[in-house]
């Protein structure tokens, strides 16, 4: 043959050649080729368990805003609430307060018609007082009257011996 | 290392380079026993220096460089399986980086060339370029065997025979074909047929390209004159580059066309 090219090496060679495939192949290629597969596929398992638990926080994170707007609008709306009931409570306060003080200014007027009344009979027997007692000074500086008083009081229980008599 | 000791270490290796120098022109440029195109001829056609496997027949020395490279590699292959792989940690080391490094490339190759079919391609890559690689670097041992004539010859690089490259060539198309059949069917057959240059421009590639290196090198180591210092540049750098150039270059071939021919007709 041209270029001693020889058949049987060829075919020796090819033999040597398939034999290497097989323990490469068996040796080394698939069990590393194994362990990388293997490996990647646990990082992609990883990185699922990320992606998940990011996901999962993602909507814990969603739920709890959700429940602070709720908490919220509820706070709004209690707050609302206590905001009526003390705008109620104010009022009704105020009107209480209204009709005590009311009551109060009847009482007070009362008492105060009722001590105006007393002061007036107190005054009227005080100037009662007064005049009688002006009078009898009057009546004291004349002798006369005084005689006609005395007369008077005489004559007075003159009457009533008699009548007892 | 000082300065002082440097400065030393330079002068004696100038010495040593000058006194082999003198001595080779004073030799009187080597007393070569065969000429140099005999040489040449045998280094491409093997057609002397035959050497016994196993005592059953006369192969070329690139045979017996096949069987030897494809034993080292299963006795690293059979150490790694035993003792490495079994302590792989989920953050590699230096080594099993190394080891990674190699399935992924070759196993990317193939996915990405032929992205619905490639487990068995991506093992065959593999095998091919580690084969290509480590086979061509195994010419830089310089492994000595005896030869059926009673001489002795250094086994060259298994595929820069030219029987070991039609048989890579050969194979690498079979697998192609054996890609086109599992994807097509009869009709990815033909389109493999389409391509029969395909294991005779992939063989002679590859045989071309070792036996270039080869024949460099064997030129370079023939005359005394220039076989100091140079062979260092010379013989490292072709067989280092030819091992990385030829084992990507053949890789991605074979890789390129098993994609083109398994992958399913727009039609079906």
């Amino acid at each position: 043959m041209p270029l001693n090219i020889d058949w049987q090496q060829i075919l020796l060679h090819m033999f040597n050649l398939i034999l290497l495939f097989g323990i490469l192949y068996i040796l080394l290629y698939k069990p590393v080729r194994d362990y990388m597969a293997k490996r990647e596929e646990e990082y992609k398992k990883r990185e699922q368990q990320t992606k998940d638990a990011l996901s999962d926080a993602e909507k814990l994170k969603d739920d709890y805003e959700k429940m602070l707007k709720d908490a919220e609008a509820d706070m709004a709306a209690k707050r609302a609430e206590i905001s009526a009931a003390a705008e109620a409570d104010r009022e009704q306060i105020i009107s209480d307060a209204h009709s005590r003080a009311a009551k109060i200014v009847d009482e007070a007027r009362e008492k105060a018609l009722s001590e105006h009344d007393r002061l007036m009979a107190r005054t009227q027997a005080e100037i009662t007082d007064y005049v009688s007692k002006a009078a009898e000074k009057i009546v004291m500086q004349d002798d006369n009257l005084s005689d006609d008083f005395d007369s008077f009081f005489e004559s007075a229980a003159q009457q009533k011996e008699a009548g007892n008599g | 290392m000082d300065k002082k000791k440097r400065t030393r270490f330079i002068i004696i290796i100038l010495i040593l380079l000058t006194l082999t120098f003198i001595s080779t022109i004073l030799s009187g440029g080597g007393a070569e026993e065969e000429p140099i195109n005999e040489v040449m001829q045998d280094a491409v056609l093997h057609s002397y220096g035959k050497v016994s496997l196993f005592g059953l027949i006369p192969v070329n020395p690139a045979l017996i460089s096949a069987y030897t490279v494809t034993g080292i590699i299963f006795v690293f292959a059979l150490i790694v399986r035993i003792f490495v792989i079994p302590r792989f940690s989920e953050i590699p080391g230096r080594f099993q980086l190394v080891l990674e490094q190699a399935v992924g490339i070759f196993d990317n190759l193939a996915t990405s060339n032929s992205p619905h079919r490639h487990k068995f391609l991506g093992a065959y890559v593999f095998t091919a370029g580690v084969y290509i690689f480590i086979g061509t670097l195994f010419e830089l041992l310089g492994v000595i065997v005896p030869t059926i004539s009673g001489g002795s010859i250094t086994l060259p690089a298994p595929l820069a025979d030219i029987n070991g490259a039609i048989s890579m060539g050969v194979l690498s198309y079979c697998v192609i074909l054996s890609g086109g059949i599992a994807g097509n069917g009869f009709k990815g057959v033909l389109n493999t047929l389409k391509d029969l240059s395909l294991p005779i421009s992939m063989s002679f590639r590859l045989f071309g390209a070792l036996l270039s290196g080869a024949l460099v090198t064997e030129l370079v180591y023939y005359y005394n004159t220039t076989s100091y210092v140079i062979p260092i540049f010379v013989a490292v750098m072709f067989t280092i580059l030819h091992a990385l150039i030829q084992a990507y270059v053949l890789t991605m071939l074979t890789a390129l066309f098993y994609g083109e021919v398994s992958e399913p007709s727009s039609d079906e």
